[in-house]
């Protein structure tokens, strides 16, 4: 019994981080219609950075997660630059898939080359001895930034002017830039908050998934089901996609083992697809022809 | 240009079939050997990446699925050898049908991430039916009987796949099927509004690419001798894919030299081997960027440019004579 509440404590984890890469993945497609194959890897580098600037330049805490914030923001930015408006310009629907697979596969090998392929772990950032079982941080420190996360970006995209340049940009990012808004510099920005948002998830996680350069392509595909299976552009779907995929795969590795946990997600990920393509929150969309 | 491509075919299938004697020593041998294993797989998903246009990243699933069907029936049971290929082949097709039956139907990003997801399964799979593909410790993979068991005859039988699989595509890509494939990747809407069978085009262009990734996991396999998981790593379908991009979409030459020379380059400039997929992943980025076409066109129209194709005219003479008697004939 204590060892299924243990499972699902840690899907319940693991579908934090997943929604939160979803919420990042929101984020930068709100703004830019794109599916960026980097997302996942920006929670990678907040997991790696902050355990590069604890545990070797001896940085505390809290200054390491602002910089590793600051590193994920970024490698946003440089996304931005490199592989997204070069490409939208030129408007092939298939480049930014090509442009962005290309980066992830180079911050993940030049991690991979510098920090090593090995997963080390993260230090504790708060004292807590190792007995508190299903209470352990490394279970509600995910959790609870995946909800703050959400809960923010809800206050900024109502409540703030900017956030509304945001929310116009999704709806339509012709009328927005003839009303005056500076559309590259608001998807910019984007990317920028994308970034610092799935190198906090990261850094909040890494305790959970080790700061190891191969859990950016695991995140990058568990959270775009999530997102699927939540439904695209909807941010509570973004978590409830998440908690269903990390709940799930926790208890079938628990009763089957854990050899078939991406056949599981791939699975839920089929059958949402074949049921409810839009997703369970999304709204079916209209093909333009 | 038309003129000369026949002469630099011929060249270019001498210069494969006396390889073994100009060779410099057995690494290049094995070197050329593999760059056929892996045409024989790149050229047939060249119909799905380079012409349909559908972003698969993950067909070393399927590769691997080929090599461990291969060594389990071959090694294991004692099936011939020729047998064996030909379930390879058969099984991989197969798997292919059941993974494009849901995940073509899907738009670009999804179907990319379903066909990631899918070599993710098979290294799971392979890791966990121990009892089968000898999970993470691996299974030795049978080598084919003679005259093929000398590095020379695994050589022209690798090589002799690859010929089989360059004809075979080429001539579906020239024919409807291969237009019809080209519809599609330009738009898909298009394409329906003209008459293309969207979906059994697709399905048909990636279940023969599954069937050439079989093949391709068979030779792989046996030029191996051993396989483990390890050695399908998710890099590898990035690499096929990789190739495809580089070559250009939209033709069977630039592919091929593009697995050709990816596969040597990091062989033959050691620091390149270090950096590995890092290198691969930068050349993507540069190709997307700068020549989205891929480096194969950039190259035609270079020679375009050197040597400008001869303007043909053709100068319309109507036989005035034989009309102005049709007309009178007409009239009267």
């Amino acid at each position: 019994m204590d060892g299924l509440l243990i499972a699902i404590v840690s899907g319940v984890a693991n579908g934090a981080v997943y929604g939160a890469t979803a919420l990042a993945y929101n984020a930068m497609f709100s703004t830019s219609k794109v599916l960026s194959v980097t997302t996942g890897h920006l929670a990678m580098l907040g997991g790696v950075f902050g355990a590069w600037f604890i545990t070797a330049l001896g940085v505390p805490a809290w200054l390491a997660l602002a910089l590793a914030i600051a590193v994920g923001a970024l490698f946003g930015l440089l996304t931005e630059l490199i592989a997204i408006r070069r490409v939208l310009a030129r408007s092939d629907e298939h480049l930014w898939l090509l442009s962005t697979l290309a980066l992830a596969t180079m911050v993940s090998q030049a991690v991979g080359l510098w920090w090593g392929t090995e997963p080390k772990p993260f230090p504790r950032l708060i004292a807590q001895d190792d007995t508190a079982g299903p209470l352990d941080q490394k279970y509600w420190l995910p959790v609870l930034v995946a909800l703050l996360l959400a809960g923010l970006l809800e206050l900024f995209y109502r409540r703030t002017l900017y956030g509304k340049l945001f929310v116009a940009m999704s709806e339509d990012a012709f009328a927005a830039r003839a009303r005056g808004i500076p559309t590259d510099l608001v998807r910019a920005a984007s990317y920028a908050l994308a970034g610092a948002m799935g190198a906090l998830a990261g850094f909040a996680a890494a305790q959970l998934t080790f700061a190891y350069f191969a859990i950016g392509l695991t995140l990058t595909l568990n959270g775009f089901i999530a997102l699927a299976v939540g439904g695209l552009g909807s941010n509570p779907g973004a978590l409830v996609g998440g908690l269903v995929l990390g709940v799930l795969s926790a208890v079938t590795t628990y009763f089957i083992g854990g050899e078939f946990q991406q056949t599981v997600a791939v699975g839920l990920l089929m059958i949402v697809l074949l049921v409810r393509p839009q997703g369970l929150f999304g709204h079916p969309d209209v093909r333009p022809v | 240009m038309k003129h000369s491509r026949p002469a630099l075919l011929a060249a270019l299938l001498f210069a494969a079939a006396t390889l073994p004697w100009w060779a410099g020593n057995q690494y290049q041998l094995h070197l050329a050997t593999l760059i056929s294993a892996y045409w024989v797989l790149i050229g047939g998903l060249n119909l799905v990446v380079g012409y349909a246009g559908q972003l698969s990243i993950g067909h070393v699933g399927l590769l691997a699925i080929g090599a461990y069907c291969f060594a389990i029936l071959a090694g294991a049971h004692g099936v011939h050898p020729a047998l064996a290929v030909a379930a390879a082949g058969a099984l991989c097709g197969l798997c292919g049908l059941l993974l494009g039956l849901p995940s073509l139907r899907l738009p670009g990003f999804y179907f990319a991430m379903a066909t990631a997801a899918f070599s993710l399964i098979v290294t799971e799979m392979s890791l966990a039916l121990g009892g089968l593909t000898g999970g993470g410790v691996g299974i030795a993979v049978p080598a084919f009987p003679p005259p093929f068991d000398t590095p020379q005859g695994f050589y022209y039988l690798c090589a002799g796949a690859a010929l089989l699989v360059t004809w075979l595509t080429g001539n579906a890509a020239r024919g409807t099927w291969g237009r019809g494939l080209i519809a599609i990747r330009d738009s898909q809407v298009t394409a329906q509004a003209v008459g293309v069978p969207v979906f059994r085009a697709k399905l048909v262009a990636f279940v023969a690419s599954g069937i050439a990734a079989g093949l391709a996991g068979a030779l792989f396999g046996a030029l191996q001798s051993y396989i483990t998981p390890d050695t399908f790593p998710f890099d590898l379908g990035l690499f096929f894919f990789v190739c495809i991009i580089i070559g250009g979409r939209g033709s069977i030459v630039g592919p091929f030299v593009g697995t050709a020379v990816l596969t040597a380059l990091p062989e033959l400039v050691a620091p390149l081997a270090k950096l590995g997929t890092f290198f691969y992943g930068l050349l993507l980025l540069v190709v997307v960027l700068l020549v989205p076409e891929g480096i194969g066109r950039l190259v035609e129209a270079a020679i375009r440019r050197f040597r400008p194709a001869r303007e043909e005219s053709v100068p319309v003479r109507p036989d005035l004579a034989r009309l102005a008697a049709a007309i009178r004939e007409g009239r009267g």
